[in-house]
């Protein structure tokens, strides 16, 4: 006689059940920014470069912070993630106040600019949290691997990062905030500066990787199409001082691909009504 | 190996015959050769002896001549030509590990406190501006004649280059990198070691090459001042009986420490460094 399967639900279903568990808290608000301010001093002169924003994100969306440069949402970001002090208002993550300087655990973040290591190859930058965390060797291996091969990098695990192209270092920077498994990933920028090409092919990465493990994320871009390809919501911030503007809900069909969805009549139909929207801030940049 | 390549060893090669034939009896044919108002003084032998008369001071220093055999010879001299070397390179090797040392250690306390580095500001610049051999017959009436004082005046001018170099670079540590790192999880203590110290290395390395070369030169000047046994003290003995030669053969023992010396650095630098493209071939 054949072995009789037991109880033990099948990977899929297993999956299946904690999507429902992510799904049932989907309510619970992640992320409250409560009338926040901030102001720079520079060269004697006061400017505000954020005035009085408030939202909410909540459990697994997809937020995008999206604004003309210099509108101060990776000010925003990095407010979020306490890098930076608040000149006024507050920030919640899950209920906590975030102070500036003390790094929660929960949270990820992921940085326009290239911030890995040089001296590090691969697999030592990807394995980095983990290192300092006290894990030992043979137990990052297996994860680091897997990381390795999620983000499409096998057979560079000892390359030092000066060997890489500029999307793939962009892939092991975030591969080394995702294997923390943060609950929260704030990203600023995180593909600005990759050619267009190699941007279509790190929102397929991050797409597949959100669809299949719904973070709460909070992504800051200028780039339209980026935010309306990636994002299940479109936080849209004035031109400075950042204000809030608009807020737009992506109700776009999921799992999405990057080509083709940008080829469908809903992406144009979204992307020209929130361009007349983000058109009338860049103008009001350019007079400025 | 390629054609260019060995078109240069050949050059390389051509120019040390000649330089040493010039040398060897350039002097003697110029004698014969121009009137004596020509004959260039700085060929002379007594001033810069001649290959074959070095290498005849090199064997008697060294104690490989035949007279009297190698073992009595080395014990009838207590500043024998080995000796010396030993002594010299140890005292330099030592002087530099705790120039180094101490400087990188400086550096990085410094180079990471701000407050520290407006206080102590100041008085590094002082002290940086006496020339550090003005200081040597001070660290002889310190430190005694012994190895100590030798190690004590490398010590001095290894440790404000490595100091100044290790203070810059980890200042220039990229920011977003320590931020990155602390959104990691690291404590201040976990981004010094794995941020700032690698980030800084390359700036730590820069001044490690020279520095080998100063310390040679900080326990060659200490010998020189006040000695009992090293090359230093062999060239000033030679030196009291107008015998250039055997101050040709330190001098060429000294060459061959700072050779020595100066790859033991550089190959622990293209290790440690191999992540830079210059250093990329020795992966």
């Amino acid at each position: 006689m054949m072995a009789v399967p037991g109880p033990s639900p099948s990977p899929s279903t297993r999956l299946a059940l904690a999507r429902e568990d992510r799904h049932a808290d989907a309510a619970r608000t992640r992320i409250a920014v409560q009338g926040l301010t901030k102001r720079f001093t520079s060269t004697g002169r006061e400017f505000v470069a954020v005035d009085d924003v408030s939202f909410e994100v909540k459990q697994g969306e997809f937020v995008a912070l999206l604004g003309p440069s210099g509108c101060g949402k990776s000010t925003i970001l990095n407010m979020v993630a306490g890098l930076l002090p608040r000149s006024g208002g507050r920030i919640l993550i899950d209920d906590d106040t975030v102070e500036t300087g003390r790094v929660n655990r929960k949270v990820g973040y992921v940085f326009q600019r290239d911030t890995l290591f040089p001296w590090r190859t691969v697999e030592q930058n990807i394995g980095y949290g983990l290192e300092i965390a006290g894990i030992h060797k043979a137990a990052r291996a297996g994860r680091v691997a897997s990381a390795i091969d999620k983000a499409g990098l096998a057979g560079f695990a000892q390359s030092f990062p000066r060997m890489l192209s500029g999307g793939m270092r962009q892939r092991v920077a975030l591969m080394r905030t995702l294997i923390l498994e943060p609950e929260i990933l704030l990203m600023d920028e995180p593909f600005g500066a990759l050619d267009t090409h190699t941007k279509l092919e790190m929102h397929k990465t991050l797409l597949e990787i959100w669809e299949r493990e719904r973070q709460t994320v909070l992504f800051v871009t200028h780039d339209l199409g980026e935010a309306i390809t990636l994002a299940s919501r479109i936080i849209l911030l004035s031109a400075r001082p950042g204000r809030l503007k608009e807020d737009f809900e992506i109700a776009l069909l999921r799992p999405r691909d990057p080509v083709s969805l940008r080829e469908s009549a809903e992406f144009g139909r979204l992307y020209s009504h929130i361009w007349h929207s983000l058109g009338e801030e860049f103008r009001r940049t350019r007079v400025d | 190996m390629p054609k260019s390549r060995i078109v240069i060893v050949l050059w390389q090669l051509a120019i040390l015959a000649a330089v040493l034939v010039i040398w060897q009896w350039g002097f003697d044919w110029s004698k014969a050769l121009l009137p004596k108002a020509y004959v260039p003084k700085i060929l002379d032998p007594y001033f810069v002896a001649k290959p074959s008369l070095i290498w005849q001071s090199f064997l008697r220093l060294g104690c490989l001549d035949d007279s009297g055999g190698f073992a009595a010879c080395i014990k009838g001299n207590d500043n024998n030509l080995w000796l010396a070397t030993l002594i010299t390179l140890k005292n330099t090797w030592w002087g530099f590990l705790f120039g180094s040392a101490s400087g990188i250690a400086a550096g990085l306390i410094l180079g990471r406190s701000d407050f520290l580095a407006r206080v102590f500001g100041p008085y590094i610049v002082a002290f940086n501006s006496i020339p550090r051999i003005a200081l040597v017959p001070l660290v002889i009436l310190i430190f005694g004649l012994g190895d100590l004082s030798k190690i004590a005046t490398a010590w001095l001018v290894v440790f404000f280059v490595v100091f100044f170099n290790t203070f810059e670079g980890a200042r220039a540590v990229d920011r977003d990198q320590i931020a990155a790192a602390r959104l990691m999880g690291a404590s201040e203590f976990i981004v010094l070691r794995t941020v700032v110290v690698p980030s800084a290395l390359a700036w730590v390395f820069a001044s490690l090459l020279p520095a080998v070369s100063f310390a040679l030169i900080g326990v060659i000047v200490g010998e020189f001042i006040g000695a009992e046994r090293g090359l230093g003290k062999l060239i000033i003995e030679a030196e009291a009986r107008a015998n250039a030669s055997e101050m040709m053969v330190a001098i060429f023992i000294m060459m061959f420490v700072g050779i020595l010396l100066a790859v033991v650095v550089r190959s622990l630098q293209s290790y440690l460094l191999r992540w830079q493209p210059q250093f990329e071939r020795s992966m």
